[in-house]
């Protein structure tokens, strides 16, 4: 029993070490994304002005920066296969659920960089200030879970389409609304103080059960779109 | 296959005369005047039913999906298509049956057309699925890819949506019967209006499958016509 869940999760771990190497090399999606959240943060900064946001609207900001970059950054995941022509080749190679473990995997680690990057400038330029760190962690994390869970099965249909543009943004945001709603709520509860942990246990339990089904939802659907 | 013309024709002529006694009911019949509601209060029957519908078609859209992954029949998608067109311009009457209804009472003197009402969200949140649905089956040219990539974004839209129940209650108070502090639907209705309403729920799930049935069957027949000019 043990031998073929180990062949499974080899295949995955390569899925995902393919895709790491590549971005190693040129850069892209961490460039692009490194550049699209601080200058988002920065119009925001001079869009409000030196007005100090509440934490209400510094989670939402937060948050929106999180999707937008997401939505962006993650649409080139499948279809960098198909422009160069290696989707076929990775068919051959690995089962559909080893594909999409595989860049679950790496979408998330970069939503997690991300994360840091839109925290870290939010910090700096906004004075977002955090009195659950742990809190806030996990917020981001079962967050950004749920993202990736979405964003990668989205992006292997966008893949599929014509035209594939602005369209992952269009297909997600409406899936989004429950992720976005206690995402917020959880971050919003880390920069407030007070009984944080008590007061967003409902919106990580949502965060949580949210991940979950969008992922084994992806999983079985996936099939669908890879091996067509 | 689609419906017959027969069983369809019959089912229509039933749901047209019902639905012509619900609306009748509906305007005729004396109800209690309850402060400011007053005769508003006859929304009920048309306003509430919309959302049954809407419903019952996003079940019916989304088990015709599910369908055609499973067997790749082009009637299925077809099916699931005109199931999500229907209920979306259902979804639509809803909304606006709403924010008429609550611009008057709940909102009257405020001027407010919008306010986020948890059921209102996730009305918008159900529509902006649907338009999502139909521009990504507008972006993929082969029938079968198109299909069985819409089923899919259909199926996950059904498993990712539920959540708002859960989610949205909690971010935003409600004003509508059966939320904290109100009573419930079954509290304050009196036994006419309750008989009128299932009625019209009956009667507007009917005129779905009316209009469902007859676009399913128009686009099984204009295929058909395709292929004949085609060969």
């Amino acid at each position: 029993m043990k031998e073929p869940f180990a062949r499974w999760f080899a295949g995955a771990w390569a899925v995902f070490e393919k895709d790491l190497r590549l971005e190693l090399r040129n850069r892209h999606a961490a460039g692009m994304l490194l550049m699209f959240v601080p200058a988002s943060i920065l119009l925001i900064f001079f869009s409000a002005g030196q007005e100090p946001l509440s934490p209400r609207i510094q989670a939402g900001l937060l948050w929106v920066v999180i999707l937008f970059a997401a939505s962006i950054g993650l649409g080139r995941s499948f279809v960098s296969e198909t422009d160069r022509d290696t989707a076929l080749f990775l068919r051959m190679h690995a089962r559909a659920s080893m594909v999409y473990a595989g860049k679950l995997l790496f979408n998330f680690l970069l939503i997690l960089a991300l994360d840091v990057v839109a925290v870290l400038t939010m910090t700096l330029l906004l004075h977002l200030q955090v009195a659950h760190g742990g809190l806030l962690a996990s917020a981001i994390l079962l967050g950004s879970l749920g993202l990736a869970g979405a964003t990668t099965l989205l992006a292997a249909l966008i893949a599929q389409a014509a035209t594939r543009g602005p369209l992952l943004p269009v297909l997600l945001f409406p899936l989004l609304v429950p992720l976005l709603l206690s995402a917020a709520t959880a971050t919003r509860h880390a920069l407030a103080g007070g009984d944080g942990w008590g007061a967003s246990a409902e919106s990580l339990t949502t965060l949580t059960a949210f991940a979950g089904v969008a992922i084994t939802a992806a999983t079985l659907l996936f099939d669908f779109i890879w091996n067509d | 296959m689609p419906v017959s013309g027969k069983t369809y024709r019959r089912i229509r002529n039933i749901v047209l005369a019902w639905l012509t006694l619900v609306a009748l009911a509906g305007f005729l019949l004396d109800i209690p005047r309850i402060n400011i509601l007053e005769h508003t209060a006859r929304n009920l029957y048309f306003h509430v039913p919309m959302w049954f519908t809407m419903m019952a078609a996003f079940f019916v859209s989304a088990w015709r999906s599910g369908q055609y992954l499973g067997s790749r029949d082009p009637l299925r998608d077809t099916q699931a298509l005109e199931a999500a067109r229907v209920g979306a311009a259902f979804g639509v009457l809803g909304l606006a049956t709403g924010i008429v209804w609550a611009r008057f009472t709940w909102y009257v003197g405020q001027g407010i057309w919008w306010n986020f009402d948890p059921k209102q969200t996730m009305a918008a949140v159900q529509l902006l699925i649907y338009g999502a649905y139909f521009t990504l089956r507008s972006s993929v040219e082969e029938p079968e890819k198109r299909g069985r990539i819409a089923a899919v974004y259909n199926l996950f839209a059904a498993a990712c949506v539920p959540f708002l129940l859960y989610a949205l209650p909690r971010q935003m108070d409600s004003l509508h019967p059966g939320a904290e502090g109100n009573p419930a639907f079954s509290d304050i209705t009196h036994p006419t209006m309750r008989v009128v309403f299932y009625a019209a729920v009956i009667g507007f799930i009917g005129l779905f499958w009316v209009f469902y049935t007859q676009r399913v069957r128009l686009a099984t027949l204009k295929e058909r016509v395709e292929d004949a000019f085609r060969t």
